[in-house]
């Protein structure tokens, strides 16, 4: 081995205290940042997952401008025929005045967001039927409140009516009562808490559009496909009067993803913000270092060591305290995305996160760690070579 | 001019500036043979020390000449400096200074590894730790031996490159009477085994007995010794 290695790896080996705090300060630096990638992202990631699941699907198919004319079964049968699609559905967005009479008594009469879901399709494109407590629509009349609106309306019961006002498409009110069958509640209330569900056709007849359709969620089951599935479609369906839109995950849930990503990047910087600190840490530990290990310093240098090979022995040293807490922050950051995995982790509570292992972020944190330690040791190994051999003998 | 492994040429040191400078040597000249056991005494400030590190090349002359096996030291750059001592001078220190972090032999065999000529080095400080009877300590770390063991391995570690000039510190002067008798001892018998020049900086000459020649410095001035010598 080489002997400035040799010499750097033993002053801080058998310095086990400063090893130990060092290399404790770049681990605990990685922990956080693994430990931020593990909520935040797994937090967004998870969104997205629901997003996915119940509202977008991995490709959404809207029109630029109003409805869909064309039969949604036309088009559902045209996705379901490209193999990387599981299947599609069709649905609509409307609004209506909503109001609940509890023992004769109006209880609520606000506005409220309305989705129209084909009961047989809407189950394989979406898990929405999963989040419902009771049934999911079915039949004409059957109706399934988002929780947040249950709530809202003073908590009816599954078989009691609520009654909902709409606008066709002229103009012209019309009053629907609908018995409730079931009550949805998502974590983090990213499914459709706030509004309720009711069958298409029945939202069709209401607001006077048959056969028309506002939207398609195509659920794949190669998510890595969604923009070839989302490009073969427009290129089928170029007319301009059909003036669709398709859209990513990604690209649909735009609005409510950006501010995500703009809150994980600021975690991130302060995460690394924490490693900047480490480095500190550890530049503080290596200029006590080579305090202590002044007179040597001197010895190296009486007994023919250049001023460089000084600088190496710290370098080293640098290395050591990286690779060590590079190690071990890995390890308890992988411990972490673990538990969290098989735990099911939940954010406050609700929302169960989506941990994957970044591997590749987990080795360019390491590897930025790893750096750091090393450039952290470079001021307190420059501060060792301009001690003169004589001084430092006298003084160590 | 070839006899002389040193040659000390009119060194002046003066340590700072303007009315708060030391001179802490004054026109030093002698000269020193191959093979030679020589001795630089003083009282404590006479400069012996400071005198040491001039021919150690561990600090520079602010005047004259400091040359070693014919070569100009004056010349010589910091990297240049470095290699120069490590091949050609060994050093023992008073406090032994071994590196604690080391085992013995490892301290042993360091100015070779720093010279990158590691052939049969760990054979040679065997040898060498054989000699001075450490042999069955060679694994233990430097802060494990006692001062006495501790600075018979610096010696070992002084030889090991088979330096030109050997340059000891008050070598003995931190250890107890025994260890120091054993030490001067070792030193001279490897003067006269080896044929190794040595340079021994001390302020208890007699404990030396008989050597080549002794150099004694006051007030930073030789006062007597090689004075008369070299100012031919």
């Amino acid at each position: 081995m080489d002997y400035r290695a040799q010499i750097g790896i033993r002053f801080i080996t058998r310095r086990k205290g400063s090893l130990i705090a060092a290399s404790l300060a770049v681990a605990i630096a990685i922990l956080v940042v693994q430990v931020n990638s593990v909520i935040f992202q797994g937090l967004y990631d998870a969104i997205v997952r629901d997003l996915t699941n119940y509202r977008f699907g991995h490709v959404y198919i809207t029109r630029q401008e109003d409805f869909i004319k064309k039969p949604a079964f036309v088009l559902v049968n045209w996705l379901e025929r490209i193999p990387y699609v599981q299947a599609a559905a069709p649905r609509i967005d409307y609004s209506a005045q909503i109001n609940s009479t509890v023992n004769g008594q109006l209880i609520k009469d606000y506005q409220v967001p309305v989705i129209g879901v084909d009961p047989v399709l809407d189950k394989e494109a979406s898990t929405m039927y999963q989040t419902v407590e009771g049934q999911y629509v079915s039949f004409r009349n059957s109706i399934v409140l988002g929780a947040i609106t249950d709530r809202d309306l003073g908590y009816p019961q599954i078989g009691d009516t609520v009654k909902l006002k709409f606008k066709d498409q002229h103009g012209n009110d019309v009053l629907k009562r609908f018995t409730i069958v079931g009550i949805t509640k998502t974590a983090g209330s990213v499914g459709l808490d706030n509004s309720v569900i009711v069958n298409i056709d029945t939202l069709r007849e209401i607001i006077d559009r048959p056969q028309q359709t506002q939207s398609i969620l195509v659920r794949l089951n190669d998510p890595t496909k969604d923009q070839q599935v989302r490009d073969l479609f427009l290129s089928a369906f170029p007319s301009s009067a059909d003036k669709f839109k398709a859209q990513t995950i990604e690209e649909s849930a735009e609005l409510t993803l950006s501010g995500f990503r703009s809150g994980i990047a600021l975690i991130n910087l302060v995460g690394y913000f924490g490693m900047m600190s480490s480095a500190f840490a550890v530049v503080t530990i290596q200029m006590m270092q080579v305090t202590s290990k002044t007179r040597d310093i001197g010895v190296m240098r009486a007994i023919g060591s250049k001023r460089k090979d000084v600088l190496l022995v710290f370098i080293f040293q640098g290395m050591v305290i990286g690779a060590i807490g590079a190690g071990l922050g890995t390890a308890l950051g992988v411990v972490y995305t673990v538990y969290a995995k098989e735990t099911h982790l939940t954010f406050q509570g609700s929302l169960a996160l989506e941990v994957k292992y970044n591997w590749m972020g987990i080795a360019q944190t390491d590897i930025l760690a790893f750096v750091l330690a090393i450039v952290a040791s470079i001021y307190p190994a420059y501060k060792a070579t301009k001690l003169e051999p004589v001084e430092a003998m006298r003084v160590g | 001019m070839a006899d002389y492994v040193l040659e000390v040429e009119n060194v002046d040191k003066v340590y700072g500036q303007g009315e708060t400078s030391v001179q802490a040597l004054r026109n030093i000249s002698f000269r020193v043979r191959k093979g030679e056991f020589m001795l630089i005494v003083g009282s404590s400030g006479s400069g012996k020390s400071t005198l040491l590190n001039m021919i150690g090349l561990l600090d520079r002359p602010t005047k004259g000449k400091v040359i070693i096996d014919g070569i100009d030291t004056s010349t010589l750059n910091d990297n240049q400096l470095s290699t120069f001592r490590n091949s050609k001078l060994g050093f023992i220190f008073q406090f032994s200074n071994l590196l604690s972090d080391l085992t013995v032999l490892e301290n042993v065999i360091l100015p070779r590894k720093i010279q990158g000529t590691l052939e049969n080095a760990e054979e040679e400080a065997r040898t060498l730790l054989r000699t001075v009877g450490l042999e069955s300590q060679m694994h233990k770390f430097a802060n494990k031996i006692s001062g006495g063991q501790a600075q018979r391995v610096a010696i070992t570690r002084a030889l090991i490159n088979k330096p030109t000039i050997v340059l000891a510190d008050e070598p003995t002067g931190n250890l107890d009477s025994l260890s120091a008798e054993t030490t001067v001892h070792l030193l001279k018998s490897l003067n006269r085994k080896l044929n190794q020049t040595f340079i021994v900086v001390t302020h208890d000459s007699p404990q030396f007995g008989d050597v080549d020649k002794v150099v004694t410095l006051k007030d930073g001035k030789i006062v007597e010794g090689e004075l008369e010598a070299s100012m031919i």
